[in-house]
């Protein structure tokens, strides 16, 4: 475990790592900056962060970008060593996730009060913005923490939320917000909006990288992400709060205040989206910035989001993964392991024990019924527990042969599902799935399953013996 | 890549075809770029762009709009009813 400070001190282990890539060239905003990091998108599965600090137009913008894209960079923010498997990635997500709740370490001052701006504030001249796809309705920030609070219950630090929301610049001092009903900010803007009040927000950006993994996690109402921040980076979260009182992450770079107005909504979009489609374009919320506070050179910092894999995929895994996995888990123990990496959990792979013929299409069930389930997962692939989820060979075998569909295909019509997943008919509703690729057992006496294949006897010794050898064969 | 001299003065959003744009922005390095906005749409575009962001003649049919389409975009979330004042 590791507690970085702020963005800053893990872009240099990074550096340290071998995991940044300084650009020393003279970029233009667009389109070399999104070219750039989808590009090292396309590079593998190691490529590093990438920083650009001579940008056309600019005097002094500094951006970094992949951050968090490779599962070395991933590892490193966890404070794991850079060649930790996903797997292991995925039980320390899980194994720190279960110390909820951590504590907050509150101090008065942050280096991001260096320079404030609360007159004229113009976004547009404030910050790097840049266009990410071509079809997008203007400049998005997509990798800033949103902070907020419950009106009915301003006090209570529980149900403040930090979460991740796409905001599109739409004026020198108004974004729109991307907020959908399974949202908790959505929650504290309808007791906002039934009050007749304007909801306070503030906008952090630039970031230490577990806040960020935080703020796309789904974690519970009650559940506070510096909290969860704070086991998972094994100390107490560090905050600075706001003259209106949200607390702030001390090591952000901007940090930019304002107000959800009561009852507006506006155009907003298209913006490039997750599941590799652009969004379409809603009436979305509005916010108004009155303040905006920065470190003197600040670093911005932002998510390329194009057809997957992307750095946004990297980002999601394992916030996705762990708490569906948990939340099964504490209805059903025989569950080993939940792999929900593709398109931010569309499709759920989930490796049990099996109870009992039949069992394998409860477990799949209650996937649809996490808090995740309820707005993402749409098809899930229940596996025996000697399959490893995160192995994409292994459950493919396991499809191949485990699954006869007139019997393990379960489909249920009409259920929520994202606005943002296009397949949905109407919009927000679609049919979900569930594919039984478990090996029968009694009662369920389907098929002609004899003995499975096993290893030779010593295949885990000779497994380590060549792996030394061919390591030195390579040096 | 090389900067791109600042093209002459937009006079149409290249999204929505609409004359409400503005200058909303401009470079710090002086005369690099602009950026413009409409508020019809809220489209925002900076002059040193590739042609289909700038040019309304070279912008993806795709993603054109009409002002007259905007008003029947879906409201997400909802406005929920006011509280009865206590």
């Amino acid at each position: 475990m590791r507690a970085y400070k702020d963005l800053r001190e893990f872009l240099s282990v990074l550096e340290q790592e071998r995991q940044l890539l300084r650009i020393h060239d003279q970029v233009l905003p667009e389109p070399d900056m999104a070219a750039a990091a989808c590009a090292l998108t396309q590079i593998g599965e190691e490529s590093p962060a990438i920083y650009f600090d001579k940008i056309a137009g600019f005097s002094s913008a500094r951006v970094a970008m992949n951050v968090h894209g490779s599962w070395c960079n991933h590892a490193l923010a966890l404070g794991m060593d850079k060649d930790a498997s996903m797997r292991d990635q995925f039980f320390e997500f899980v194994r720190r996730f279960q110390l909820y709740p951590g504590t907050l370490e509150r101090v008065e001052n942050a280096p991001w009060q260096e320079v404030v701006v609360d007159k004229d504030v113009n976004l547009y001249e404030l910050l790097p913005l840049f266009r990410l796809n071509r079809g997008d309705g203007g400049y998005f920030i997509d990798k800033a923490c949103t902070i907020s609070r419950d009106l009915d219950d301003w006090n209570n630090d529980d149900v403040e939320n930090v979460g991740i929301y796409r905001l599109q610049v739409k004026g020198r001092n108004r974004l729109g917000i991307q907020t959908v009903p399974q949202h908790d900010i959505a929650i504290h803007m309808a007791h906002a909006e039934e009050r007749g009040e304007d909801l306070p927000v503030a906008i952090a950006l630039g970031n230490e990288p577990i806040i960020t993994l935080m703020g796309a996690t789904p974690l519970l109402y009650d559940q506070l992400e510096y909290k969860m921040a704070a086991v998972m980076q094994g100390a107490p979260y560090r905050v600075v709060k706001t003259a209106k009182g949200l607390d702030i992450p001390w090591g952000s770079e901007y940090v930019l205040e304002g107000r959800v107005l009561c009852g507006r909504r506006e155009t907003e979009g298209p913006f490039g989206e997750f599941p590799g489609y652009y969004s379409g374009c809603h009436k979305y919320p509005v916010i108004e910035i009155d303040r905006v506070s920065h470190r003197k050179d600040p670093v911005y910092d932002a998510v390329y989001v194009g057809r997957p894999w992307t750095e946004i995929d990297f980002l999601q895994a394992m916030t996705t993964s762990a708490p569906i996995f948990l939340q099964i888990k504490s209805t059903f123990p025989e569950v080993v392991a939940v792999n929900a990496l593709y398109t931010h959990g569309l499709v759920v792979v989930v490796s049990t024990k099996i109870r009992y013929g039949g069992f394998a299409k409860y477990v799949g069930l209650r996937v649809l019924t996490t808090t995740h389930g309820l707005g993402y997962a749409k098809i899930v692939i229940v596996v025996d527990e000697n399959v490893d989820p995160f192995d994409l060979k292994q459950v493919m075998w396991a499809m191949s042969v485990k699954v006869n569909p007139a019997g393990d295909i379960v489909t249920i019509p009409n259920l929520a599902e994202n606005l943002l997943d296009p397949a949905c008919s109407p919009g927000g509703i679609a049919t979900k799935m569930i594919i039984d690729a478990t090996t029968p057992v009694a009662p369920d006496v389907r098929g002609d399953y004899g003995e499975e294949l096993d290893r030779p006897l010593g295949t885990d010794q000779w497994q380590t013996k060549l792996s030394g050898l061919v390591k030195e064969m390579r040096k | 890549m090389t900067v791109t001299s600042v093209r002459v003065a937009p006079t149409a959003c290249p999204r929505c075809r609409s004359a409400t744009l503005g200058v909303v922005g401009k470079s710090s390095v002086a005369g690099v770029w602009t950026i413009f906005s409409c508020s019809t749409c809220f489209y925002a575009w900076r002059s040193t762009e590739p042609e289909e962001n700038v040019d309304p003649e070279k912008y993806p049919a795709a993603f054109r709009l009409r002002p007259e389409d905007l008003a029947r975009l879906k409201v997400v979330p909802p406005v929920p009813r006011r509280r009865p004042s206590l």
